[in-house]
């Protein structure tokens, strides 16, 4: 029987690991990057410059190519040769240094625009996928979708006006419904509203905003607001936040008339031996995961206590309608109640 | 039509012993097919395997049975085919784990669902039982687990319950094989017509809700007249639920 | 039907689905509930008792608690698995007895007396019958057991409890809390626990735990980790810790089959199927106290039956080809005694030897056989002598005589851990892979699924060998 050192042995098998490693490895891995450098393509280039044009437009900013350079992930001569095609095409026109769309282009970049927050609604409603990937993977679907098919897309989605984000989906013929909210960043302390978007670009801060555990329906006060920070209340939880973080949330600023749910709280916050009532499910939690919680007994009024603490901390177990039901913080944080005695 | 339900053996004539005879998983040329629908957990299985002979898994956890069975039952001469499904918190979604036994109930039209529920919570388990008589109107409610209701103190009133309903209720402990005899003997007349059924109808509506939805069920009643779940259609379409439109499409529904 | 009419109808609905707003199923449920609620006020009353039996609040209290939560689960482990060991024994040498030492020897004379044909006799007494006859000794009696106190478990209302404890394991891990039951489930069967999976709402986590099932030890499987340990690690301690010290090695390698099941799921999130994890509601039922007499002789019999029937359908044939193999002759050799030597490199490479790897081929269809076939393949590859030519399964009737064909055959105690861990992490049986493919109805997944635990195994076996071999 032939018989090898093991030593020899065990440093072949992790130098063959290593290189496994490096060709593989998620993300960084050569084998994905040499993959995604074959799917940039022309249409992808073509279609993120639109879209970087519309969303400029849409903010009043005018766009040069140096811009383009600066801000889209491509090479300036992937660039360069995209705006010539484009302009071919009657895409774009140039008002001297800067690139506006044409009524064409406008529209191509609407169902750009269309596809990737349909896409997101998709991701949200009826997937398992988190919050911080459904902007990335609506990056790459949004290339990928035909017309019909966003069209169908939207039909089995029932037609959404507004993607998870709270910003507005355009329709078929490029409508976009109005979306009323201020920045966070530019409210007086003392008032009143319900957050009604979250902007989710750049990445860094729109991270920053999942990790504080914010959502979207929340209503919230103002507390206090100045150059270094804004703090707010909302479902019985303070919330400290730089103003660049806050200027990506919108605000639906609230009449005085309105009267603020008082001594709402989270669910997850409840103890135990406490009784509360519930007020109602957060609209971030949508789609299935929000019918299986209303058939569960979540639904307003029902009187729930914690059962069952967790050894592990978390999933606890909620009893409501005289079962004993376990549900992750992620769902709890989001179910709203107020504490009866 | 005047309804005459009640608690299940003052309608109906005595159980006939010697005319039951269970057939285990023999389902050929049956005259009925009866649905066993629940939440998870509520004992379907158990009542199906009192009712088979059969030795379907049971086990004390919501989840256990994931796909149909089917068994079958002889009672005075007519063939029942059985068929137990796994568990379902309600009609209402579209989640995958659920699909069977929605499917099974939505578009196997069985002569006869029995909803088997808890009796210890009797209220969660009436969002499914509310759901279901929406689209069928030849139910009986099983009443099960009634040794354990008994235990906790719980006391049902069977008879103003099946009056509410407006199907009959049997109150049953499969595990001990207590009620079974009753439940036979309501399937088999409520196959054979021998009792009316008045389902319950979901009330507590908003109003803006129950105008689109008795809107709705007026147009699919001109196109299909006589059909008896044209609420629950409206309902599964002011929801936008696809299949639906498709059922409807090919008229599976009739 | 009129198309048109229908077209109308559905349009009308999407027109009033716009007027009457996005919450409409919301006041659809609330609208049910309402009713219910209004329905039991006056039909049900509630009597005196408080809303939750105090018995089961306090067991609760207990199997889920900070400091009692695990060690519970780990103890009720050990405790199956040493009723399952102690309690296999007697039966198992009760039925070597029956069908090995005793009917072997008498339908070997009763078929010389009618003077069957040597090859004939050989290939159904020495192939198939003591196939068949080796399966259900060894095979029958641990999982006679273990499942019975499996169902008794299960019908107490134990493992949603278990699924409640692990749940933030499991979420850490990119996968859904069901996932325990699934692989309590496994346990049992793997393919059984693959079906179970249905209870996941999730594809992707529902793909997670497809795929990682096979991490739970099944009941084909339990009886080789049982035999093994009990052969080679009880020998290594002294005599009074031998029971200990391979129960030990058992619920080690059961542990390790969890663990490896986490780090699977936690890689396959982070990689080829990466998402997050999605939400997780389990209803925790009220404990039922089991009926213990009639779960036992139901699942005793249910499961007697199932495993006879496998046994008849895969080790027989199984018998047979070992049979054949080892009797047809290329070149003055055997097939068999070829295969094993040109496996016999690579098998020294990962801590095995060429007759458990052909063992492990052979025995594709179903775990249950791999023990039998290895015990029969050693015998042929050593000449040691059960008496009846090559292939014929030996007659072994205690674990003490077993342990002796082995270790002429060359095992040491890194052969039986590494057979220990190759038997956790190899492809699941034909069954499972079968099952799998129906219920994914994708060949890629299935082929990971089967590929994914080989090629652990045959890291970890590797790794295992070479670092043993260093000291
Ligand atoms: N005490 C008592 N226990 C019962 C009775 N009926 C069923 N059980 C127990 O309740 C548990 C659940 O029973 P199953 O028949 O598996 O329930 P199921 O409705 O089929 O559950 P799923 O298949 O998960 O939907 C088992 O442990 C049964 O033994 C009963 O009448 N009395
Ligand atoms: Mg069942």
């Amino acid at each position: 029987m032939e018989q090898y050192p093991p030593l020899l042995a065990l440093s072949l098998f992790f130098a063959v690991s290593a290189v496994l490693f490096f060709l593989f490895r998620p993300e960084k891995g050569f084998y994905w990057l040499a993959r995604k450098n074959i799917n940039s393509r022309k249409k992808v280039i073509i279609e993120d410059v639109l879209k970087f044009l519309y969303h400029g437009e849409a903010t009043n900013n005018s766009i040069n190519i140096k811009d383009l350079t600066r801000s889209l992930n491509f090479r300036e001569q992937q660039i360069f040769e995209s705006i010539r095609q484009m302009t071919e095409h009657g895409l774009i026109h140039l008002e001297g240094e800067n690139i506006k769309l044409t009524a064409e282009g406008n529209e191509y970049a609407l169902q750009i625009v269309r596809a990737h927050r349909l896409w997101e609604h998709f991701l949200a409603e009826k997937t398992g996928f988190d919050k911080s990937q459904w902007h990335t993977k609506a990056e790459m679907m949004e290339h990928q979708l035909s017309r019909d098919e966003t069209d169908k897309l939207a039909a089995s989605l029932g037609h959404p006006l507004f993607d998870p984000h709270g910003d507005p989906i355009p329709t078929k013929t490029g409508q976009l419904a109005t979306q009323k909210g201020k920045a966070l960043s530019q409210l007086e302390p003392g008032t009143v509203g319900r957050i009604v978007h979250i902007e989710d670009e750049p990445e860094v801060i729109y991270r920053q905003i999942l990790a504080e555990n914010i959502h979207i329906g929340s209503q919230i006060k103002v507390i206090e607001n100045t150059a270094s920070r804004l703090v707010f209340h909302a479902e019985g939880e303070s919330f400290v936040l730089a103003p660049i973080v806050a200027a990506n949330l919108s605000v639906a600023v609230l009449e005085q008339d309105e009267t603020p749910e008082e001594g709402v709280t989270r669910l997850s916050a409840l103890k135990e031996n406490e009784t509360a009532q519930i007020v109602q499910i957060s609209k971030e939690i949508r789609g299935e995961r929000r019918r299986r919680l209303l058939d569960l007994g979540f639904v307003k009024g029902a009187k729930v206590q914690v059962d069952l603490p967790n050894p592990l901390g978390e999933p606890k177990a909620f009893r409501i309608k005289g079962t004993s039901i376990a549900l992750r913080d992620n769902q709890s944080s989001k179910i709203l109640i107020k504490k009866i005695d | 039509m005047e309804t005459k339900v009640g608690s299940a053996c003052e309608t109906c004539t005595v159980f006939n012993a010697k005319g039951l005879k269970k057939l285990g998983v023999n389902t050929d040329n049956f005259d009925f097919v009866v649905a066993l629908a629940g939440n998870p957990n509520t004992g379907k299985s158990t009542v199906f395997n009192a009712l088979t002979g059969l030795k379907q898994h049971t086990g004390n956890w919501p989840g256990k049975t994931v796909t149909r069975a089917e068994g079958a039952f002889v009672y005075n001469e007519q063939k029942f085919k059985l068929i137990d499904l796994p568990g379902t918190y309600s009609l209402l979604s579209t989640s995958e784990d659920e699909e069977v036994a929605r499917n099974f109930i939505l578009f196997g039209k069985p002569s006869v669902t029995i909803i088997v529920v808890d009796a210890s919570r009797i209220e969660r388990n009436l969002n499914l039982v509310l759901q279901i008589l929406e689209i069928t109107d030849r139910a009986v409610l099983c009443l099960n687990l009634m040794d354990e209701a008994r235990r906790n103190n719980i006391v049902v009133d069977e008879r103003s319950l099946a009056r509410k309903l407006g199907i009959p209720v049997v109150a049953t402990s499969a595990r001990f094989n207590q009620g079974i005899p009753e439940l036979i003997q309501t399937v088999s007349e409520l196959a054979n017509g021998k009792i009316e059924c008045k389902p319950h109808r979901i009330k507590n509506i908003p109003p803006a809700i129950e105008k689109a939805v008795s809107k709705l069920s007026r147009e699919i009643e001109k196109v299909y007249p006589g059909i008896a779940n044209s609420r629950w259609i409206a309902f599964r379409l002011l929801e936008g639920d696809e299949q639906i439109k498709e059922a409807l499409r090919s008229g599976e529904f009739v | 039907m009129d198309n048109k009419n229908i077209e109308n109808i559905i349009k009308l609905s999407d027109d009033l689905r716009w007027n009457i707003g996005n919450d409409f199923h919301d006041s659809l449920a609330e609208g049910i509930y309402a009713d219910a609620s209004s329905i039991v006020e006056e039909t049900v009353s509630t009597g005196s008792q408080k809303s939750r039996a105090t018995l089961d609040a306090k067991i609760d209290r207990i199997v889920t608690s900070r400091t009692w939560g695990f060690p519970i689960m780990f103890l009720l482990l050990a405790l199956v698995l040493w009723l399952t060991i102690i309690g296999a024994n007697y039966p198992s040498s009760f039925l070597s007895w029956l069908f090995l030492d005793t009917m072997h020897p008498a339908l070997k004379t009763l078929a010389t007396g009618i003077n069957m044909p040597w090859w004939l006799n050989g290939f159904l007494i020495d192939g198939v019958y003591l196939a068949v006859a080796w399966v259900i000794a060894v095979m029958l009696p641990p999982m006679a057991i273990f499942f019975p106190l499996f169902t008794l478990m299960e019908d107490f209302g134990y493992l949603p409890r278990v699924a409640f404890n692990l749940d933030y394991l499991f979420k850490k891990s990119g996968a859904h809390g069901k996932q325990a039951l699934t692989m309590s489930m496994g346990f049992g069967c793997n393919a059984a626990g693959v079906v179970a999976t249905r209870i996941i709402d999730s594809p992707r986590e529902r793909l997670v735990a497809i795929i990682t099932n096979n991490f739970s030890l099944c009941n084909g499987r339990w009886p080789t980790q049982i035999l093994i340990a009990t052969i080679f690690v009880g020998a290594v301690v002294p005599q009074y810790l031998a029971g200990f010290a391979s129960l030990a090695a058992v619920i080690g390698i059961a542990l390790l089959g969890i663990f490896f099941m986490f780090f699977t799921s936690w890689a396959l999130s982070k990689t080829v199927l990466k998402g997050e994890v999605s939400t997780f509601n389990l209803e925790l039922p009220p404990y039922r106290p089991p009926r213990f007499w009639k779960t036992i002789y139901t699942s005793l019999i249910d499961r007697t039956l199932i495993v006879l029937w496998r046994a008849v359908v895969f080790a027989a044939p199984a018998g047979a080809v070992i049979w054949l193999i080892s009797n047809i002759q290329i070149g003055g050799e055997s097939i068999a005694a070829i295969m094993i030597n040109s496996f016999d490199g690579f098998g020294w490479l990962i801590g095995l030897n060429g007759v458990i790897l052909l063992a492990y081929i052979v025995a594709i269809p179903a775990n249950e056989i791999v023990i039998p076939t290895i015990l029969m393949l050693t015998v042929l590859v050593t000449g040691t002598s059960g008496g009846a030519g090559a292939g014929v399964m030996f007659e072994a009737d205690s674990a003490l005589a077993t342990g002796e064909i082995l270790k002429a055959g060359g095992w040491t105690l890194l052969t039986a851990i590494n057979l220990m861990l190759f038997s956790l992490l190899h492809n699941p049986c034909s069954t499972t892979i079968y099952t799998i493919y129906k219920e994914t109805k994708s060949v890629k997944w299935t082929t990971v699924a089967t590929v994914l635990p080989i090629i652990m195994g045959l890291v970890i076996t590797f790794l295992v060998a070479q670092i043993w071999r260093l000291f």
